[in-house]
C-alpha cells in the first residue's frame, strides 16, 4: 500500500515538475522583455483581432503595413504582432494573463474586466492628448471605469430602423414608421396585404435580446441604468414597455411567434431574403441587403412619441497593459496607429464605423459612403451598454438567457427577477 | 492485504502481485474519474468571478442560490418526465423492433444494417439536422407539412416548449433505438429454439408464448438496454443542446444543459448543480440495483 503510495506521488512529481518547466519558460521570455526598458531597442507584444473572414482580407496585412510604417521612423521600437481571430482570442489572452506573458497592447472586444484586476495603463498615460481628443466624446465616455478612461475605442457600429421599401409600397405605406403607433400600424397592414411576410422581426433570443430591449426600452425613456450607476432592469418605463411588445405585437401576429428562440441572425438572414418588413440593424445588413437585391432604407429607430435621437452604439477596444512599463513606447505606437490615414484604411477595409472626429468627418463627407450616412448621424450621440460596469458582463448573460420571455410571460415578473439577478451581481464586485 | 516494506530485487516485484498489472488502470481511474470529481465539488464550494478569478470561500452559499433558482424545480420536473418518457418509449419501440428484426423476411440484412444509421452518426449532427428540418422558414417538414395540409402555415415547432418537447422526445428516442434494439437481438437469439417447441407442443397461445417464455428469458438484456439508457438519457446534452439550447430560458432544460447554461453566470452555482446531478444518479443507480436484485431473489 505504500509503496503504491509512493509510486503514485513520484508520479505526480514528475507531472508537476514537467508543468513547471513549461510555465517558468513562458514567464521567462516576460522578464527579458522587463531588462529592455530603459534604453536601446524595445519589443512591443502586440496581440489583435482578426476583423477578415478569409485569408485574403486578414488583419494581419493591415497591421503589418501599419508597423512597417512605424518602424520607418521608429527603428528602436520593434512590434511583435499576433493576430488571433475572434473565436479564440478571449481564450487566448486568459492564458497569457494567467501564465503572466501579458501583451503590452490588446484590440478586442472588451475592456473592463482587465480593469479590475489592475492590469491596464489609463488611456491618458499611452495617447498624446491630441490623439486623446480625437475620440468622438460619447467613445471615449464609454471606455470609463470610475470616471478614468481605460478603454480606448478602436471601431464601432450603430443601430438603424431598416425597411423593405418593396414591401412597404405593397402595403400602400408611404413613408417610414416614426413612432411605436406607426410601426404598429404599419406591421398590421403588411400582415393584411402583404402575406407570408414578417412584419417586424423582433429577435429577443440569447444572440441579441440585450441589444434589442435596450433600442425599445430607449424609445420609452428607459435603459439599464439610472444616472448614478444603479441597474433598473423593472423600472415602470422599462415594463411598459414589453407590455407594449407583447400586446401589440406578439399577441395580434405581427412579429416572430417566438421571439425569444428568435436570434439575430435569423432576423438578418429573413431580411435579406425579402422575408421581413422591418427590423433593427447595423451597418453589415446593407451588405445582407445589397446580395439579396433587397430595396431597403435605413432610418432613426422609432420611439413612443417619435423617433429616438440617441440610438445603441457598439464599439472594440484597444488597452495597453502596464506589466512591463512600456509607457512611453506603447505611446508612440498608438499616436502612429490612429492617425486618420490608418483609421481610415481600416474602417473602409471591413465597412466599420470610425470613433475618431477626423475620420468621421472624412467618411462623412465622402459619396462613396452615403449608404453609411444614416449611422454617421447617430454616432456622435450614442448611447452604449454599461461597459464600464464590472458586474455588466454577468447581468448581460442573464438578459440573453431570460430577457426574452419578458414577451411571453410575465413582463414585471420576469424583468423583477432580471433585476434581482442583476443587484445580486453589483454587490458581488 | 498487506504489503511489508524491504523486498528486493525479483521477489520483491513479485510481491507486488497484480499491483503493477492493474496499476495504469487504477491511475486512470484516479485522474480521468475521481480527480474531476473532486474538482466538481471543490469547484461549487467558491466564489469565481465570470472572468474565472477565485473569490475565495462561499461555503455553501452556491447550493442555496441554486434551491432558490426560480427555475429549478421545473427543471426538475422535466428532467423526469424526459428521462422518463424517453425511456419508457424506447424499451417498447426496440422490443417491438427487436422481434421483427429476429424474424426472417427477405431484405432483413439491410434493414438491419439501415437500424445502425442513427447510432453511426453523431447525436449532435442528427439534433442539428432535426432542428433545420423542423425551422419555421426553411424546414423540409414544415413544407411537407404544409403542403399535405396537416396545417395551415409553417410552425416555429422547436421555438414554443409545447411543441419542442415532444420532438425532442422524438430526436432522443430515434437516437436511442439502435443500440437498444441490437441489445435486446442479441438477447432474442440467446432463447433457444426448443423451448419454444415445447410450448407449442403445450399449446400455448403466441402472447402466452412472449409473456412466459421471451420476456423472462430476455430480463438480462432488458436490464442492460434499461440501465444504459436511464444513465444516457438523464445525461443527455446533445440533443437539447442542439434543438433548443433548453430555452427559451430554461424551460426545456434537463438538470445536465441546466447546469451548462448556469456556466455562463456563475460557475460556482454551475458546480453545485452537477454535484446534485452526480447525485441523482448514484442515487438512480443505486435504488435500480436494488429493485433488479430483488427481481432475481422471487
Amino acid at each position: 500500500m505504500n509503496k503504491k503510495l509512493l509510486n503514485l506521488s513520484a508520479l505526480c512529481a514528475v507531472g508537476v515538475l514537467a508543468l513547471t518547466a513549461c510555465s517558468s519558460s513562458g514567464s521567462g521570455s516576460g522578464d527579458s522583455k522587463d531588462s529592455g526598458k530603459a534604453s536601446g531597442p524595445v519589443t512591443l507584444k502586440f496581440v489583435a483581432a482578426d476583423y477578415g473572414d478569409s485569408a485574403a482580407n486578414s488583419s494581419t496585412a493591415y497591421w503589418g503595413d501599419v508597423v512597417k510604417g512605424f518602424n520607418a521612423t521608429n527603428p528602436d521600437i520593434k512590434i511583435d504582432l499576433q493576430v488571433v481571430n475572434w473565436n479564440d482570442i478571449d481564450k487566448q489572452v486568459k492564458t497569457m494573463i494567467q501564465s503572466g506573458n501579458m501583451p503590452d497592447i490588446l484590440q478586442t472586444g472588451g475592456y473592463a474586466d482587465k480593469v479590475t484586476d489592475k492590469l491596464l495603463y489609463p488611456a491618458a498615460d499611452v495617447l498624446s492628448p491630441a490623439t486623446q481628443a480625437n475620440f468622438i466624446d460619447t467613445f471615449a465616455k464609454a471606455g470609463q471605469v470610475g470616471g478614468t478612461q481605460y478603454g480606448i475605442p478602436f471601431v464601432s457600429s450603430a443601430r438603424a430602423f431598416f425597411y423593405n421599401k418593396a414591401i412597404f409600397a405593397q402595403a400602400g405605406i408611404t413613408s417610414a414608421p416614426k413612432t411605436w403607433d406607426d410601426l404598429k400600424a404599419d406591421a398590421a397592414a403588411i400582415k393584411a396585404k402583404v402575406p407570408g411576410v414578417t412584419p417586424y422581426a423582433l429577435p429577443l433570443g440569447p444572440e441579441e435580446a440585450q441589444g434589442e430591449s435596450l433600442m425599445w426600452e430607449l424609445g420609452n425613456g428607459g435603459g439599464y441604468q439610472d444616472a448614478s450607476g444603479k441597474y433598473t432592469l423593472n423600472s415602470q418605463a422599462d415594463i411598459d414597455t414589453f407590455s407594449w411588445l407583447k400586446a401589440n405585437l406578439v399577441d395580434p401576429g405581427l412579429t416572430y411567434a417566438n421571439p425569444a428562440t428568435t436570434d439575430r441572425k435569423t432576423a438578418f438572414a429573413d431580411f435579406g431574403a425579402g422575408k421581413t418588413a422591418m427590423l433593427n440593424g447595423h451597418p453589415s445588413l446593407i451588405q445582407k441587403a445589397k446580395d439579396g437585391k433587397v430595396d431597403y432604407a435605413a432610418t432613426a429607430i422609432p420611439g413612443k412619441t417619435g423617433p429616438l435621437k440617441s440610438t445603441l452604439g457598439v464599439a472594440d477596444w484597444m488597452m495597453a497593459f502596464n506589466k512591463n512599463g512600456h509607457k512611453d513606447q506603447i505611446k508612440k505606437f498608438l499616436d502612429y496607429a490612429y492617425n486618420t490615414q490608418n483609421t481610415l484604411k481600416f474602417d473602409e477595409l471591413y465597412n466599420l464605423m470610425p470613433v475618431t472626429k477626423d475620420t468621421l468627418a472624412t467618411m462623412s463627407g465622402d459619396a462613396k459612403h452615403a449608404d453609411l450616412k444614416p449611422f454617421f448621424d447617430l454616432l456622435p450621440t450614442a448611447t452604449f451598454y454599461p461597459l464600464g460596469d464590472t458586474s455588466w458582463d454577468n447581468v448581460s448573460a442573464e438578459i440573453k438567457k431570460s430577457g426574452g420571455t419578458a414577451v411571453s410571460g410575465d413582463p414585471a415578473k420576469v424583468l423583477g427577477d432580471l433585476q434581482k439577478r442583476a443587484e445580486a451581481a453589483a454587490a458581488d464586485k | 492485504m498487506s504489503l511489508k516494506t524491504g523486498g528486493r530485487g525479483r521477489s520483491g516485484l513479485a510481491r507486488l502481485g497484480p499491483l503493477p498489472w492493474i496499476a495504469p488502470a487504477v491511475v486512470l481511474i484516479l485522474f480521468v474519474v475521481l480527480w474531476p470529481v473532486y474538482e466538481m465539488v471543490h469547484t461549487s464550494f467558491l466564489r469565481i468571478s465570470t472572468s474565472g478569478f477565485v473569490r475565495g470561500s462561499a461555503g455553501f452559499d452556491k447550493y442555496t442560490k441554486l434551491f432558490d433558482e426560480p427555475d429549478f424545480y421545473q427543471v426538475l420536473g422535466w428532467t423526469v418526465v424526459w428521462t422518463t418518457a424517453v425511456v419508457a418509449l424506447t424499451m417498447v419501440l426496440s422490443l417491438a423492433l427487436a422481434q421483427l428484426f429476429n424474424q426472417n423476411f427477405p431484405g432483413r440484412r439491410l434493414t438491419r444494417w439501415a437500424l445502425i444509421a442513427p447510432w453511426a452518426a453523431s447525436v449532435l449532427m442528427t439534433s442539428i439536422g432535426f432542428k433545420w428540418m423542423l425551422d419555421r422558414t426553411a424546414g423540409v417538414l414544415n413544407t411537407v407539412m404544409v403542403d399535405l395540409g396537416l396545417i395551415d402555415a409553417p410552425k416555429d415547432w422547436l421555438g414554443d416548449p409545447s411543441t419542442a418537447k415532444p420532438w425532442m422526445v422524438l430526436i432522443a428516442v430515434f437516437v436511442s433505438l439502435p443500440f437498444t434494439t441490437y441489445t435486446l437481438l442479441a438477447g432474442l437469439q440467446t432463447v433457444p429454439a426448443e423451448v419454444y417447441e415445447a410450448a407449442k407442443v403445450d399449446g400455448t397461445s403466441t402472447w402466452q408464448t412472449y409473456r412466459l417464455i421471451t420476456l423472462p428469458l430476455l430480463r438480462p438484456a432488458l436490464l442492460v438496454g434499461l440501465v444504459i439508457n436511464l444513465i444516457n438519457v438523464f445525461n443527455s446534452f446533445p440533443v437539447i443542446w442542439g434543438t433548443t439550447q433548453g430555452g427559451p430560458d430554461s424551460a426545456t432544460a434537463t438538470t445536465t444543459v441546466f447546469a451548462f447554461q448556469l456556466m455562463n453566470t456563475d460557475i460556482g452555482e454551475s458546480a453545485a448543480m452537477s454535484v446534485v446531478n452526480f447525485g441523482l444518479i448514484v442515487v438512480m443507480v443505486l435504488a435500480f440495483l436494488k429493485v433488479s436484485r430483488w427481481n432475481e431473489e422471487s
